[in-house]
């Protein structure tokens, strides 16, 4: 690497050209220079290292990881679904939609309602209710694009945000007007009662209801890429993510488009709270929690990338749940933030690829 | 707008702020009965409050571009460094002396707003280098990480520094001399000192040099970066500037709640700053007051005044109503609410 | 004039009616009771978390408010020493759980709205926010919230002056706990708890109280009020020991009941007075059968002994409540806020009328911190001024859940 001595009368813009004709890289300590899959690697070595090590103070063998692993994909699946979500409203619109969490908190709530009504027993009557919750979401989801973000496309990508956050606070205190702040209770899936049923494969322990929920997340996952993939509509909305203006040019109603996006995002919400109401207690304010988890893995796999989205909240699902599982309490709710600093550190121009913004 | 002409429209704000003040001060609680209980001192404290946050938050996110999803983190360790270093004292050794002088607070205030920055700076030098979505997100992280460490008393329980979930209660009252700037009335003239300092300070950056390299800088970094602007620097000075004015609101903010409280600086407080920026204005030092003093207004508005039409319904409706009223001005006004004319009303019109 | 009118006998009768009427109408006003005055009108400012995290303790003390409101109208108010009836309201306000905004409220209601007492609020922060706000302005302020700190200054441990509250501390229930253990033969305790305030509370207290009755804390740990995954099982199992302690609150305390009831045996499960609400067994079924908890008396108020004061206070209360809220049954919180609002209307009682509002307040102040034998939902309460608590830790009981609901567990059960 040679030394350029820079007198003071050269002018900035020299130096600019200058570092980039050196090679790109040159100039950064060597940190810096190993690529970005590198560092990557090297934060996880020490993540996982950090785990170990914790864990052996417990005392942990490999029998007590993998419970800890396997509870990991379980949430992990939920995260990537609602993760999912912002992913694709992302690419569509630019958006960021702080009003998933309330797509993800109106699944169960409906459900349980519509449950009551069909007579509260019995899987007919809790298949329909949860299919009319979807639609109803997904109605509502559209309805919320189609009213308040659609006419202020033309504002900055900040405001449609603030819009959605004026759309989540509301549609909280509509659940929380209609709800109450009382829990409420879905029954598992598989034994249709509140008490579900306990399995063990291999020395690890779960509920049949994971089955479900793993199960859901990957039908969901192929639907989507079968959807993107193989329909028209599907392929005109990819169109639209990688060139609005061109996607217009051949006949793509964009703004429809958008607003499809924003009800598949419902869908992919109102399913991820759905399948893990019964593990958990569904309340009016379980929207916020599961958003901030789902919008981090979103963001940790690089926001615009679907197959992102579901790495991002599957990792996460795992490594809070390992953390969780090694840690002293109190700090458990900073590991996601912690690790999200670092990935992000380890490739400041972000994780994808084309430069989306 | 010409170069000067700032000074005299900030000059009358400030005549019109110690004209309230003095009103406040003579009639206790009358501006508050002539608004039918609107405008109490509580309320026009908390705007100033306010108004110093995001006087640096306007700068950061308006002007530089640079999103900002942990702001009342910074303002949390102003409020909680005040409260430490004065109900506390003792467990950090301080003597006695110094800890009960009129003037330590002050000291603490300021040496807090220095520290704040201080880290502000090393830490904005590392996550600044992201861009967008990524650096709300890093922000976001930042500000969790900073909430999570002072709700768990820094990881040190014995010491009990921060007071855990429950925080410090008994913060002393601001005194100059043997004088206590207290009641309300009186504290009010301290806060709107603050406010409207910084406000100037805000608008000295705008209408300087490094306002006007602050612009490029959000315009395009890499063109910014080829004319001479030191991007990196420039981005890491004004985080840092956020952080010193946050840290100073909040200390200011420990004093006149007497009780600090760690929710009080979470993910959802950080939220409602940058709704308070965008409402009000974020490109411009004048949409810091308007949008606090709207925010403000509207919550105190639903409390006291949905209650009185819709009796039965109490506490539920407000979050809609609030909500509801959100996106309708962020539809109308995108451009916050300074922006005096409804310029981007909603588009009817295909793009 | 017709003859008719002429004559003796009607003269007299005429003097006599004439006389009569004179007689009582200069009479009547000394031997009839004295017409009810009617005094100025008492306001009770009352602050509690209806939304935001604190709604499921918020909402039922809010609905106890409205409910004691109708009471009052529906007797025209209270009376004062002097026979004086004064028209009580109480101004309702929600603080979303958040400390500046309980602030702001308790100064809103002490100065514009100028109320007599404040009661408030639901959870500590916000209520530690008033704390400083009604000492400053001279209002009494009865909390609904448990920590220690809202009525005793923790550097100087004496009691502040204007706040009171009715609601019993985890340091009481952890040694209801303790008590009970003991008694069952159980030394060696897991303690998993919430990571919220009060679940942390429960954990100190349980740290606190537990050794002194030789129990031992094998394990403790926190979990996300959030979560549905509970890895601590493992390390429960682990552990060797013969109970398992919760500290947190429904929905919480439900979904870690039912992780831990299917995987932990035998073990004993024993939960924190948060749990005492009808929610946890709504949403927690099965695996709430069985499991223990030190509850105030209000959640099993027809089990208890007929000669219990108690009793009867806390029947009307549910049956009340019960009407209002359309057939809810009636939680811990409900029984706080009945009882931090029955102290502001005591201490009113001892306000003679005519007083200016600064006087009223000092003389609620007094009358509150003067109540001695009142018959409470949680127990009978004793004031003074070196306790602003007033709860008789022996008024906790021991409770049980029995085919869906909560059954009293005497001490001779406790095996």
């Amino acid at each position: 690497m040679t030394t350029r001595v820079r007198s003071a009368a050269e002018p900035a813009t020299t130096e600019v050209a200058a570092r980039t004709a050196r090679g790109p890289r040159e100039h950064l300590p060597a940190a810096r220079r190993a690529g970005p899959r590198a560092r990557l690697g090297g934060v996880a070595a020490f993540v996982l290292l950090g785990l170990w090590l914790l864990g052996r103070r417990l005392g942990y063998g490999p029998g007590e990881y993998l419970q800890l692993l396997v509870d990991g994909t379980v949430t992990g699946a939920v995260y990537a679904l609602v993760a999912v979500g912002f992913a694709v409203v992302y690419r569509v619109t630019g958006v960021i939609n702080f009003a998933q969490g309330a797509f993800v908190m109106l699944g169960p709530m409906l459900t349980v309602s519509f449950f009551r009504a069909l007579g509260g027993a019995g899987a007919v009557a809790l298949a329909t209710a949860a299919l009319a919750a979807v639609a109803i979401t997904a109605g509502l989801a559209m309805a919320v694009h189609r009213f308040t973000l659609h006419p202020a496309r033309g504002a900055s990508a900040l405001t449609r945000i603030i819009i959605t956050v004026g759309v989540y606070i509301s549609l909280q205190g509509l659940a929380l007007r209609i709800w109450g702040p009382r829990p409420y209770v879905l029954p598992a899936f598989t034994t249709l009662q509140m008490a579900d049923r306990l399995l063990e494969v291999g020395g690890v322990v779960l509920q049949a209801q994971s089955l479900w929920v793993w199960g859901t997340g990957v039908v969901a996952v192929l639907a989507l890429a079968g959807f993107f993939e193989g329909t028209v509509v599907g392929k005109a909305m990819r169109a639209c993510a990688v060139n609005r203006t061109a996607a217009r040019l051949m006949g793509i109603p964009v703004d429809r488009m958008a607003t499809l996006a924003f009800g598949l995002a419902g869908v992919l919400g109102a399913v991820a709270g759905i399948v893990l109401a019964p593990s958990t207690r569904p309340t009016y304010d379980m929207g916020l929690d599961l958003g901030l988890k789902g919008f981090v893995a979103a963001i940790a796999g690089g926001l615009v990338s679907v197959p992102g989205a579901v790495a991002g909240g599957l990792v996460l699902g795992v490594l809070e749940s390992l953390w969780a599982g090694v840690t002293v309490a109190g700090f458990k709710d900073l590991f996601a933030f912690v690790m999200l600093i670092l990935l992000l550190l380890s490739r400041p121009q972000g994780w994808l690829e084309a430069g989306h913004e | 707008m010409r170069q000067g002409s700032w000074g005299f429209r900030w000059l009358a704000a400030a005549a019109a702020v110690a004209a309230v003040g003095v009103w406040d001060l003579v009639q206790p609680g009358g501006l508050a009965r002539l608004s039918g209980g609107l405008f109490t001192s509580d309320l026009l404290i908390r705007t100033g409050l306010f108004t110093v946050v995001l006087v640096g938050l306007n700068l950061l996110m308006g002007y530089a571009g640079q999103a900002s999803l942990g702001q009342a983190a910074f303002y949390g360790m102003g409020a909680f460094a005040s409260a430490i270093f004065t109900v506390r004292a003792r467990v950090l050794g301080i003597p006695p002396a110094v800890a009960e002088a009129w003037w330590w607070p002050w000291v603490v205030m300021v040496l807090a707003a220095l520290a704040v920055g201080a880290f502000a700076l090393v830490v904005g030098l590392a996550i600044l280098r992201l861009r967008g979505h990524y650096l709300a997100m890093a922000t976001l992280g930042l500000g969790v990480i900073v909430y999570i460490v002072l709700r768990e008393n820094l990881g040190m329980p014995h010491l009990n520094l921060t007071g855990g979930f429950d925080g410090i209660v008994g913060v002393p009252r601001l005194r100059v001399g043997g004088v206590q700037l207290w009641p309300v009335q009186v504290y009010f003239f301290v806060v709107w000192a603050a406010a409207l300092a910084s406000m100037a300070l805000g608008l000295n950056v705008v209408h300087s040099p490094v306002g006007r390299a602050l612009r490029a800088l959000h315009g395009s970094e890499l063109a910014a970066e080829s004319v001479g602007v030191d991007v990196g620097s420039l981005k890491a000075k004004i985080f840092a500037l956020s952080a010193a004015l946050a840290s100073v609101a909040g200390s200011l903010y420990a004093h006149f709640q007497a009780a600090v409280v760690p929710d009080t600086f979470g993910f959802v407080p950080s939220l409602e700053l940058v709704v308070m920026s965008a409402v009000g204005g974020m490109s411009s030092i004048w949409g810091a007051p308007l949008g606090a003093l709207t925010v403000l207004l509207l919550e105190q508005l639903l409390r006291t005044h949905v209650l009185g039409l819709v009796p039965a319904v109490s506490g539920e409706l407000e979050p809609v109503v609030f909500g509801a009223m959100l996106v309708v001005i962020m539809m109308y006004w995108p451009g916050g609410l300074v922006s005096s004319r409804r310029t981007q009303a909603p588009v009817w019109t295909s793009r | 004039m017709s003859g008719l009118w002429r004559g003796r006998p009607w003269r007299a009768a005429l003097c006599l009616g004439v006389a009569a009427v004179l007689v009582g109408v200069l009479v009547y006003p000394l031997v009839a009771a004295p017409a009810a005055r009617v005094g100025a009108p008492y306001r009770i400012g009352f602050i509690a978390s209806v939304t935001g995290p604190g709604a499921s303790l918020g909402t039922p003390e809010r609905d106890v408010a409205r409910l004691v409101q109708e009471r009052l109208n529906r007797e025209g108010g209270i009376a004062g020493p002097d026979g004086v009836r004064h028209e009580v309201q109480i101004l309702i306000q929600d603080d979303q759980s958040r400390a500046d905004v309980a602030a702001s409220l308790a100064r809103r209601l002490i100065e514009q709205e100028q109320v007599h007492v404040l009661v408030g609020t639901t959870l500590s922060g916000p209520s530690l926010a008033i704390v400083p706000i009604a000492t400053e302005l001279r209002t009494p302020n009865i909390s609904m919230a448990s920590a220690r700190a809202i009525i005793e200054d923790p550097q100087t441990k004496r009691m502040r002056t204007w706040i009171f509250k009715p609601v019993p501390e985890n340091l009481h229930s952890a040694a209801k706990q303790a008590e009970y253990l003991k008694a069952a033969g159980i030394d060696r305790v897991c303690h998993l708890y919430e990571n919220t305030a009060y679940g942390q509370d429960t954990f100190a207290s349980a740290k606190q109280e537990f050794p002194k009755l030789g129990i031992r804390i094998l394990y403790g740990d926190s979990f996300d009020r959030f979560a549905t995954e509970f890895p601590q099982v493992t390390r429960v199992r682990a552990s060797g020991c013969q109970a398992v302690v919760i500290g947190s609150i429904p929905p919480a305390a439900a979904v870690i009941n039912v992780a831990v009831a299917g995987r932990v045996g035998p073990r004993k499960i024993v939960h924190g007075h948060g749990a005492c609400s009808p929610d946890l067994i709504r949403t927690a079924g099965q695996a709430a059968e069985g499991t223990v908890m030190p509850c105030g008396k209000i959640l099993v108020a027809d089990q208890l002994p007929a000669n219990d004061p108690v009793r009867r206070v806390n029947l009307q209360l549910i049956e009340e409540y019960s009407r209002l809220t359309g057939g809810q049954p009636i939680s811990t919180f409900a029984g706080h806020a009945y009882d931090a609002l029955q102290w502001a209307l005591l201490g009113l009682q001892a306000v003679p009328d005519g007083q200016p509002l600064a006087r009223v307040r000092e003389l609620a102040r007094d009358g509150i911190e003067r109540i001695r034998n009142y018959v409470g939902t949680h127990g009978v309460m004793n004031l003074s001024p070196e306790d602003h608590l007033g709860f008789d830790p022996k008024d906790f009981v021991i409770v049980t859940v029995q085919g869906g609901r909560f059954v009293l567990l005497p001490p001779q059960r406790w095996k």
